[in-house]
């Protein structure tokens, strides 16, 4: 059983996604039953998976009996594990929340969205635990397709946002796959691990370097990274209530995971900060994407939208963190993604809140949650006190480990851009904070429904979540230490 | 330079179709337009790994009797051709969504011209 471990998470995922449009072909009704069982037995799969990997040291599946480098080779490692689990709670919760929402924003479309929901979580698996380049690049298109659709799935002004992001997607995956040429050009491999071993002969080659520029500049546009980040807001802005949830907390961490991959395992630490000093200008380009993010959602009316610059803002964080070339920069900043996984899906989940019990959209409009609301209040509450930083949410300690990273590699710029983007979220949220509690309501009251126990109940898992990963951020933080740290630190 | 052109012209070849893609991405605002450059640039790709997978006097990688032995030098590598047809199919299930986009845009807008969408998304 632990040996085909890694082949059972790609393969419930899908397995369901292919079975719920011929199931609900004759009753819809099963879709979201067989969804939310598929992805709760995800969870405690990959739960044993993360266990096994604490315990007995990684996972590694051969398919076909080929071995690797000729194989493809699928791992669980520390990494891949942890990524996995929070890949299956998150998209189980958000598949909870989406319940009530799906049948009044897209009804008839139940059955794509459940199946298209489904195949997007087995992709992000399937990227997460391939030890393949080429196998990453279908995967990742797998994925990328699965949220063009569901971007677009409701029609209207999200179409043309959806095709635009098409349009970009496509350009990073190409990127992308140009870079694999590169590396099998000059090396003759795709697995990861023997790439690893092979690559140091070659690291002076000019088909390398280029290799991995058009790899980062191919993800970098995948994961939203200022200034690629076009598709993002637009995408996540006019993308139904239903799905944002999903989209925003894992598609882009997943292309991020890979460069972390591809950068700190296949390439590794030396190599890419002093021979091919990558990290020196990733570490620029996410200061200055940690601000300017930041600085654009203070100007947004729409709230999904003023969310949406705050991703960019928090991914600039990530390649921050990544960059800065200590163990602790590097925990911090994984315990950050996970922190933020969390963090946006609550924050969405909230907008989608909104929506559906007063149609609210705008920042202004998010005063109607005080009427009747409470959970859906506190729940903002808390995920944006977690996105500024203010203990003991896990936003507090994902951030406390940054400075503490940034000021044992004694980059004081870092310091200061995460301080800066720290303040500039402040600014946005309790700017938020005070048109939510201190304005007079509007004199026309809006019609304001009962809060769907399934909302409500997902809200509040995420919100104890944050507040648990915050308490018990030693706990991760070690685990983190001890099993998801790349050598050469 | 000239070794380049001499004895690469395929780089170049692949080079010109994959800026032209891009160009015809960029340029055009006719929605199906960009998607003739999307496949483009997608397919100059495909060139790329394919010219990769050539050696001089070598031939198709099917080993016809078991009598001699195998000379890797004698066969065309099959690595590259096997993940060009994985990646067409990724190209081709790109083409279907977007095309299937395309059509959901026209039936709103009754256009194909991206300035006319986004003059009527106002």
């Amino acid at each position: 059983m632990t040996s085909s471990l890694p082949g059972f998470l790609f393969a419930i995922p899908f397995f369901a996604a292919v079975v719920i449009p011929v199931v609900g072909f004759t009753n819809q009704k099963f879709c979201r039953p067989i969804a939310l069982g598929t992805l709760v037995s995800l969870s405690i799969v990959s739960v044993m998976g993360l266990s096994e990997v604490v315990s007995h040291g990684p996972l590694s599946h051969e398919f076909g009996g080929w071995a690797p480098p000729i194989g493809i080779e699928w791992v669980v490692d520390g990494l891949s594990g942890l990524l996995m689990v929070a890949i299956s709670i998150v998209s189980l919760i958000s598949l909870v929340h989406a319940g009530p929402l799906v049948e009044k924003e897209l009804p008839g479309r139940v059955i794509p969205f459940y199946s298209l929901s489904l195949l997007l979580v087995a992709a992000l698996g399937g990227m997460v635990l391939t030890g393949d380049l080429f196998n990453l690049f279908v995967f990742l298109e797998i994925g990328s397709l699965a949220s063009y659709v569901l971007v677009g799935v409701a029609g209207g002004r999200s179409l043309h946002s959806a095709f635009c992001y098409l349009i970009l997607g496509t350009i990073g995956a190409s990127l992308y796959l140009l870079g694999v040429g590169y590396f099998y050009a000059e090396t003759g491999t795709l697995n990861m691990a023997d790439l690893a071993q092979r690559l140091p002969e070659v690291i002076d080659s000019r088909a390398v370097l280029t290799g991995l520029l058009f790899i980062v500049l191919g993800l970098a546009i995948k994961m939203g990274l200022f200034p690629l980040h076009g598709w993002l807001p637009d995408a996540y802005t006019y993308a139904p209530n239903s799905c944002t949830p999903l989209l925003a907390s894992v598609v882009t961490k997943v292309p991020l995971y890979a460069f972390v991959r591809i950068a700190f395992w296949v390439f590794g630490m030396t190599t890419v900060s002093t021979q091919i000093p990558i990290l020196v200008v990733l570490g620029w380009v996410g200061a200055v994407a940690a601000i300017a993010g930041a600085y654009l959602a203070i100007w947004q009316e729409s709230f999904k939208r003023m969310l949406a610059y705050s991703s960019v803002s928090s991914m600039g964080l990530f390649m921050l963190a990544f960059s800065l070339g200590t163990e602790t920069g590097f925990a911090g900043g994984l315990f950050y993604v996970l922190a933020d996984t969390l963090m946006k899906a609550t924050l969405f989940g909230v907008a989608g809140a909104a929506f559906y019990q007063c149609g609210a959209s705008t920042v202004t409009d998010l005063v109607r949650l005080r009427q009747n609301m409470p959970w859906v209040s506190a729940a903002l509450l808390i995920s944006a006190l977690s996105m500024v930083g203010i203990p003991p949410t896990a936003g507090f300690f994902g951030k406390w480990h940054l400075v503490v990273g940034a000021l044992e590699a004694e980059k004081y710029f870092a310091v200061a851009a995460i301080l800066v983007s720290s303040m500039l979220t402040a600014l946005y949220f309790f700017r938020m904070f005070q048109r939510v509690w201190a304005e007079p309501l509007p004199l026309v009251e809006a019609h304001v429904l009962e809060t769907p126990f399934p909302i409500k109940m997902s809200l509040g898992v995420l919100t104890f979540g944050l507040i648990a990963l915050g308490l018990g951020s030693d706990l991760v933080m070690g685990l983190i230490f001890e099993s998801a740290i790349p050598k050469g630190f | 330079m000239a070794d380049i052109v001499l004895y690469r012209p395929h780089f170049v070849a692949f080079i010109i179709l994959f800026l032209l893609g891009i160009y015809i991405m960029v340029v055009s605002l006719n929605l199906v337009k960009k998607l003739i450059g999307m496949y483009l640039m997608q397919t100059s790709i495909i060139l790329f790994f394919i010219t990769l997978a050539v050696k001089k006097d070598s031939t198709i990688p099917i080993i016809l009797s078991s009598a001699t032995a195998v000379t890797p030098e004698a066969y065309a590598n099959p690595l590259p051709h096997v993940l060009m047809l994985t990646a067409i199919v990724v190209g081709v299930s790109t083409l279907g969504v977007s095309l299937a986009m395309v059509i959901a845009l026209y039936r709103q807008y009754n256009t194909l011209e991206e300035d006319q969408i986004l003059g009527k998304m106002k």
